[in-house]
Order: structure tokens, then sequence, then C-alpha cells
């Protein structure tokens, strides 16, 4: 499978230059594409001789980049689609009459779901239940929200829309509307999902078909975390791709060197530095394998979805070095409760190159404060470091829409994300709502406690600050481009890649761009590349 | 773009036949026919989709209703379009105009039965650039696939520590001794069967964890996590003589703070997933379908073996050593095992010129 995975992947980047099927060129073109043609070949065909029959449903044709047939045949564009629509109409967003439009579609709804299912396209039944659903979670939030706010109203509303929804079953928009109805109960009952640990059991997606025993969730909820994000991983790029071109970005900076030093904001589980040091050990330029240190910042309490302490990270990356051979030391600098960045704290090595990474909103991250980050991105600058590789969510202007809009626009985002997973694994069901259920879930609800919080009010973009700050522009190369195209390409084809600036790549599924990566370089002239 | 439903007859050896329909539709005779895009049906397609209103508007139904060309499916139409969509992102401004233009260009020359010597020259400067850029992204696609498995090999560990954390908090009928050392070969596969039931892992057919049938979740799981995605299921897909890992000679070098032995440990995939009841239905498992895929193994592991032959000799050299090896060629000979012993076979089968051999089992 990695064959074909490699032959298309690099059948795509080939044809980007050919825009023509590759097909018409098994004749006479380059020997590299004859070569993966009939490796392909011979890949698929072991591949398909095995099931036959699964054509349409054939998990090769799902998975494959070449082909997206949900693309084409618009099946899983509809939600999006019904989205732009109601953003586009008049100019804006017009939730007044949307609302009133919820307000009847919800009293004829039960009704009109049966007649619609049986009457047509089983997708028009799902079009129409995703528009009300829609509907009725636009109008919540306007009840809750808008100038003619009504707990009560919005109560109604949340009652039914509970009625129509499960977090586990049903399709992407249902289930997408199963936790967004969650976070708009939590806003209504005032727990709200910013603190609240993501089982709170008030909430009907909690105690649904899971009963977790109060004591053994950390435990369980490790494994399903661990579980989740490895889906994540095979799922989509939403991971690699962020650390992938931040990764490229760095190699590409630290060519001549000898030692470097990684300050990394918030390492997680460390997983970006295998590549990294994979890369390094095996670099042919230069100097070879330089020497790695890595500080990564942590944080006091934790009781966060983790993947194990900053200090586990530490000796799974002193223990993955060794065994590849790349010479490694690891350090913590620890951060106060406040979690402002002390520079100072870092002990730094003349002669090393620097790096500040800085990875924010993956999907399976714990949120970190605006102040938090504010903190180590200005303390970095008196660093002077050689790099700044970032990467954060892209989120849409909503300008004055307040929280209604953000709230759409953050529907339409999760949609996005839904459906790009959906794209790539219409049959694993169970796996998908896992990575909902441990990661996307407790985004939405404390992204819409803080929306709800900030009366929709958006901060700009941590790149926007960067450049604020002094930091210089640091060019994105053509093969940083490539590796990103290809690493989609592996997904599916409705991920794109789009170079925003020249030091800034952004991850889309479709029409809607989900992650920015943004390289920067302080402005002093000891740091040119 | 490939087209990727290749026909079971062909191999490297065989150029596809063309032939000529009546609707003068060129189409290759494999058995599954594909059709080839000539510039005129080419442009007969843009025109089309520009007619429509552009990529965006246009579909493969109004599509072929306005070419109105016989032959042509709906099919060849969806793929097409696609690319054609594709072609008109933002993107594509990594590519030179001028590439395009040759490529273009000399697509056109082959196509066109006269010559033109003034495009010639010309020719060879664009030939050249695109040959450059198709190396470099050759240079990337190879090293972005090292980085996956390192990233999927570090993963590895992650599941591992985690099975060990839940093995000792289940104690489930004693050790896990027996599993099967993972540097313990035929018997791996055998070995982690025989605990199913003893662990309480669900058989095979209770794992419908991703919906679908077993071959669907084979198919599915299959190809990200022979990339590299899926760690620890390299070890079970592929069976044989695969050391854990982080171990060279069966000893387990890592740095743990605890006092467990990987090697007794067998896989980490068995582990994740054990069967307590508050964890029943709630959890997805990572490993049964790994370990599911044990009746395929074999299969896979068939199609593997037979595959570097044949690429190999598409190459005209032979670029990677036979299945079988066990041979590590990798650049750094300071390298342990560990980057290279999971390599997925499939990128070894491959046809990336790539020189390198692995070793899968």
């Amino acid at each position: 499978m990695n064959l074909v995975t490699s032959a298309t992947a690099m059948a795509m980047a080939i044809d980007d230059a050919l825009e023509l099927d590759l097909s018409s060129y098994s004749t006479t073109t380059t020997t590299t594409t004859t070569t993966t043609t009939g490796g392909a070949i011979t890949t698929t065909t072991t591949t398909t001789t095995s099931s036959p029959e699964y054509d349409h449903g054939c998990n090769w044709n799902d998975w494959s980049p070449v082909v997206d047939w949900d693309a084409l045949s618009g099946g899983h564009d509809d939600f999006r689609d019904l989205i732009e629509s109601m953003m586009d109409e008049d100019g804006e967003l017009n939730s007044v009459r949307v609302v009133q439009e919820a307000c009847i579609s919800n009293s004829t709804s039960s009704s009109t779901t049966d007649t619609i299912r049986t009457v047509d396209d089983e997708s028009n039944g799902q079009d129409s239940k995703g528009l009300r659903l829609v509907h009725l979670l636009m109008a919540a939030a306007e009840a809750l929200t808008g100038p003619n706010k009504s707990r009560d109203l919005a109560r109604v509303i949340l009652v039914r829309l509970k009625e129509l929804v499960s977090p586990t079953d049903g399709t992407n928009m249902e289930r997408l509307a199963a936790y967004f109805t969650d976070a708009l109960q939590g806003l209504l009952e005032g727990t709200g999902g910013a603190h609240g640990n993501s089982n709170n059991n008030k909430h009907f997606i909690t105690n649904g078909p899971h009963h977790h025993h109060h004591h053994h969730r950390d435990e369980h909820h490790q494994t399903d975390v661990i579980a989740a994000f490895q889906l994540l991983q095979d799922m989509s790029p939403y991971v690699k791709f962020g650390q992938f071109t931040a990764n490229q970005a760095i190699l590409e900076a630290v060519i001549q060197d000898k030692r470097i030093h990684i300050v990394d904001y918030d390492i997680m589980e460390g997983i970006q530095w295998a590549s990294l040091m994979q890369a390094l050990v095996s670099r042919k330029d230069g100097p070879p394998t330089p020497h790695l240190r890595i500080t990564a910042l942590s944080r006091g309490g934790s009781g966060r979805r983790s993947i194990g302490t900053c200090q586990e990270t530490g000796r799974r990356l002193v223990a993955f070095a060794a065994s590849i051979g790349q010479p490694f030391s690891f350090h913590q600098c620890r951060l106060d409760s406040d979690e402002s960045f002390r520079p100072s704290a870092l002990k730094l090595v003349k002669g090393e190159a620097l790096i500040v990474n800085c990875m924010l909103n993956l999907p399976h991250f714990s949120y970190r404060a605006p102040d938090s980050v504010a903190s180590f991105l200005s303390g970095s600058k008196t660093l002077n470091p050689r790099l700044i590789t970032l990467v954060e969510e892209e989120v849409a202007p909503t300008g004055d829409g307040g929280f209604v809009a953000r709230f759409m626009d953050s529907l339409y985002h999760y949609s996005a994300v839904y459906d790009s997973l959906e794209a790539g694994f219409p049959m694993q069901n169970r796996a998908r709502a896992l990575v909902e259920r441990v990661f996307l879930g407790p985004r939405i609800a404390g992204s819409l406690a803080r929306i709800y919080r900030t009366h929709g009010e958006e901060g700009s973009p941590w790149g926007e600050w960067l450049s604020g700050l002094g930091f210089r522009a640091v060019p994105i190369s053509y093969a940083n481009q490539v590796q990103a195209k290809l690493l989609l390409g592996i997904f599916n084809d409705g991920y794109r890649v789009e170079e925003l600036a020249n030091n800034r790549l952004v991850l889309g599924w479709k029409s809607r761009r989900l992650l920015s990566a943004s390289v920067w370089t302080s402005s002093s002239l000891d740091s040119d590349l | 773009m490939f087209q990727h439903k290749k026909p079971s007859s062909m191999n490297s050896h065989e150029r596809p036949l063309c032939v000529q329909g009546d609707s003068g539709l060129v189409l290759t005779t494999d058995p599954k026919p594909r059709l080839r895009w000539t510039v005129e049906l080419h442009e007969r397609f843009v025109d089309a989709v520009t007619q429509l209103g552009g990529p965006d508007k246009a579909t493969p139904k109004t599509i072929m209703r306005v070419m109105g060309v016989k032959g042509l499916t709906l099919y060849h139409l969806k793929s097409h379009l696609q690319k054609f969509r594709l072609g008109k992102q933002p993107h594509k401004e990594f590519n030179d105009h001028s590439i395009k233009d040759g490529m273009r260009a000399l697509e056109l020359q082959r196509n066109t039965a006269s010559s033109s010597a003034m495009i010639g020259r010309s020719m060879n400067e664009m030939q050249m650039e695109v040959q450059r850029r198709l190396h470099e992204q050759l240079e990337v696609q190879r090293h972005l696939q090292l980085r996956i498995e390192a990233q999927g090999k570090y993963m590895q560990s992650i599941l591992e520590k985690a099975c060990q954390t839940l093995a000792g908090e289940n104690m489930a009928s004693g050790s896990y001794k027996g599993m099967g050392n993972q540097g313990v070969n035929p018997h791996d596969m055998a070995g982690i069967k025989d605990f199913t039931s003893p662990l309480n892992f669900p058989s095979f057919q209770d794992l419908n964890i991703y919906g679908g049938d077993q071959l669907d979740l084979h198919q599915n799981l299959e190809r990200p996590s022979l990339d590299g995605f899926l760690g620890g299921n390299d070890n079970l897909c592929l069976g044989k003589k695969r050391p854990s890992p982080y171990s060279g000679s069966g000893k387990s070098p890592l740095i743990w703070s605890d006092d467990l032995r990987l090697q007794d440990l067998g896989t980490a995939a068995s582990c994740l997933g054990p069967q307590d009841d508050p964890f029943k239905g709630d959890q997805i498992q990572m490993a049964p379908p790994s370990m599911e895929r044990g009746s395929d193994i074999e299969s896979f592991s068939e199609i593997y073996e037979t595959k570097p032959v044949i690429s190999g000799d598409s190459l005209g050299e032979k670029k990677f050593e036979a299945a079988g090896s066990a041979k590590l060629e990798r650049p750094s000979p300071r390298r342990g095992p560990l980057a290279t012993d999971r390599m997925s076979p499939m990128i070894n089968t491959g046809g990336i010129p790539q020189g390198r051999s692995s070793p899968f089992g």
C-alpha cells in the first residue's frame, strides 16, 4: 500500500506539472514514471484481487488521493455548501430570518423529516435534516446571546436538538450537531467547556453509551487518548502537516550547524521530533548528525488530556534518539502557574542554533491561553532565535457578527474537519467517533466557551503578532511545499495546501482553510539564514 | 495523475495497447480499458467546462451531455474533472508556468506526427528543468516516507508504554510471557492468536470496530499503516522476523523507568484493548485490527514478496534486494535496526527507485 501511496503521491506531484493524465504518457515519459506505474500496477492488482467486488465501496477508491468520488458527487459537500450559502445570503449572516425559519421548521420538522426521507434520495433527506439542524443550532445560539435573548427559548431548542442528534450515530452533521448542542448546553448552564472536563456528567454526551467508573477514568482515558491520537494521525494530515513543514524549515536553517537547540512551547508527546531526528541522522550536507538539544516548557498541574507528562516525553525522546544514533539531550523549563515565560530560565550554549517551535491548536493539543502564548513569543524575541516555527488554527474573519457569527463559523470549521475524516474513512464510523469524542468534541466545547466569554471578539492570528513584534518572514522552500503536497496526497484529494504568504502554508479541506504553518526569524543580522 | 485501476495483467513490461473506438475515443486494451485523454479530447472537455461556467460549476453529468462524446462515461469524467479542478487550485503556483507550457508543448509534439526543429532546442531546456524538478520531488518523497516512518516508530513506543501500564493494571491471567518475543518470527502470529482467549481479547469476529467487514478494515487501515503510521501493526502484519523496534539483539535498550521488559510483552498493539467491563464497547481497540489481519497476513506477505522482482526489472537495474532479505542498507551505520526494520515492504517493492532494500518477513 505504501507503494501505491508513494506512487500516486509521486504521480500527483509529477502530474501537477503535467496537468494531464499520466496514463497517456506511460509509453514515453521518464523512467521513474514508468517504474512507478509498473510498481503501482502490480500493487493495485494484488490489492484489488483480494476484494474484487468492492468497486464503488472499494477502499482503494475511497482512500486513493487520485479520485475523490465524494467530492465529485457532492455527497459530503452539501453541508458546507449549506453553511456557505447561508453566510453569503445578503452578504452577511441573516440570523433573524434564519431563526424564524428555524422556528417554523422546528414545529413541522418531525413530519417533514419522515416525509422527505421516504420521498426521494437519502441524501435529500439528509440535506434537509442537516439544514434543519443548522437552523436549530443557529437559533439556539441566537437565543442564547442575540438581541432577543431568551434562555428558555434556548433551552427548548436544545431539547429539540438533543432528540435529533447523537454524538456517536448518524451522519457527520448529526454527530457534529450533537457536540455543538452539548457545548451550548454547557454555556446555558454556565458550566462552560473551557475549564471543564470533557467528561462532565451533566452533558448527555458522556451519559451516553460510555459508563466510566470514576476511579478508572484517567487510565481509561489515557488509552482512549492514545488510540484516538493514533487514529487521528492515520486518518488525517492535521498532525503531520504543521510538524513536517516546521521540521523541514528547521532542517534547512541548520544545515551547517553542529549544535541545535530547540525550545518547544508545547511538546506534548514529542512526536514531532522523531522525524526531525531521523532527518538529522541521515542528512548528507554539512556536518553529519549535529547534536540536538530540546528544551520543553512544562506546566504545573495537568488534568488535561495528555499522553504522559513532559518527563515521560523526555525519556521517550532520549530513548528514540539513542536508538537511531542521534546525539541528544533533553531539558525542561518549568512555567509558573501564570505561564509567563522567562527567557533567562533557559540554558543557552554558545554557538548553538536556536530554534523556537510553537505548535498551537493541533487537534490533540490542549488549549493555551493567549497570555501564555504572548508571553512566550515576546520572550522569544529577546533570544534572537535563528528560526521560529509557528503552527496555528486558521480562523476566518467574521467581522462584527459577534457570538453567532463566530459560532456559525466554528460550525463550518468543524464540519470541514468531520467531512475530511469521513471522506478518507467512510466506513470507519467508530474510529472517527472516537477521535471526535476524545479530541474534537472537547475542542468544540472549549472553543465555544471562549467565544462566549469574549462576546465573539476574535484575536488576531499569532503570525500577525510575530510580524508586529518585528520578526521577519522566512520563505518556505520549494522542497517544503512539495513535501506538504505529497503529504496531503497520501490522504485525500480534498485536502489542499495554499501558499498564502511566502512564509506561510495553509492546510485546508475543500474550500475551508484550517491550519496555518509559518516560518519566521528574528531580524537581527546574526540570524541570517 | 494515475488512474488507479490498473488491470491485473499489466506489469511494467507491457505497454498499454491502445485502440481507437468508433466514437474516436482512444482506449487501452487492458481488461479495464482506460481512456486516453488526448489533446483533442481534453480541449473538448475544456470547452464544455467553460460553457458550463468553469470547473466548479460543471459536473460530470452536465459535461457528458455537453461534450456528447459516445463512450465517454461519468467515470472518466469524474476523475478527469477532479484533476482539472486540482489543476486550477492556487497551489499550482508551485510550478513554473514555463514548465507547464513546456510539458504541454512536449505532449503536443508527441501527439502530433510532425516534429519541429524549432521546438526542439527550447524543449531541451524545458525538459531539463522538468527533470530537475522531478528529481527534487522524488527526493522529497523519499525523505517524507522516512520521516513518516520515524513518527510511526515513535508512536510504537507510546503504544507499548501504554500497553505496559495496562498490563500492570489488569493483571489478566498472569504474565505476558509467551505472547511471543517480537524478535522471534513465525511464532509471533501463532503466539498472539493463541493468547486471544486467555487474555479475553475479543475474537476476530467481534471486532467490528470500524464497521464494514473485515476485508474493508484491512483495506482501509492497511494503507496508512503500511506507510508506517500504525507502527504496531507492521509487526503483526508482516509476521515473521521483526525485531522489536528498539532492540537489535533482543535486548531492550529502552530507558524506561519501569521494570517491565518489552520483550515479554509481545506487541504493543495486542495489549491495547483490555476487556474490562468499563472498557467494553467503549474503546476503539487498536490491537485487534492488527491481530485480525492474521488471516490475511500470509496473502499480503506473498504479495509483497513477489513485488521486487517486477519493479526491479522495470528499472533496468536491481534497486532492491529480494523481499526475503533482511539486510539493511541504510546510509548511517550508526542507525540501529529501529529505523529500518519496520520499513514496510511496500516502500521497497514500490516503483520508487531509491536503492534501498528492506527487510520484511
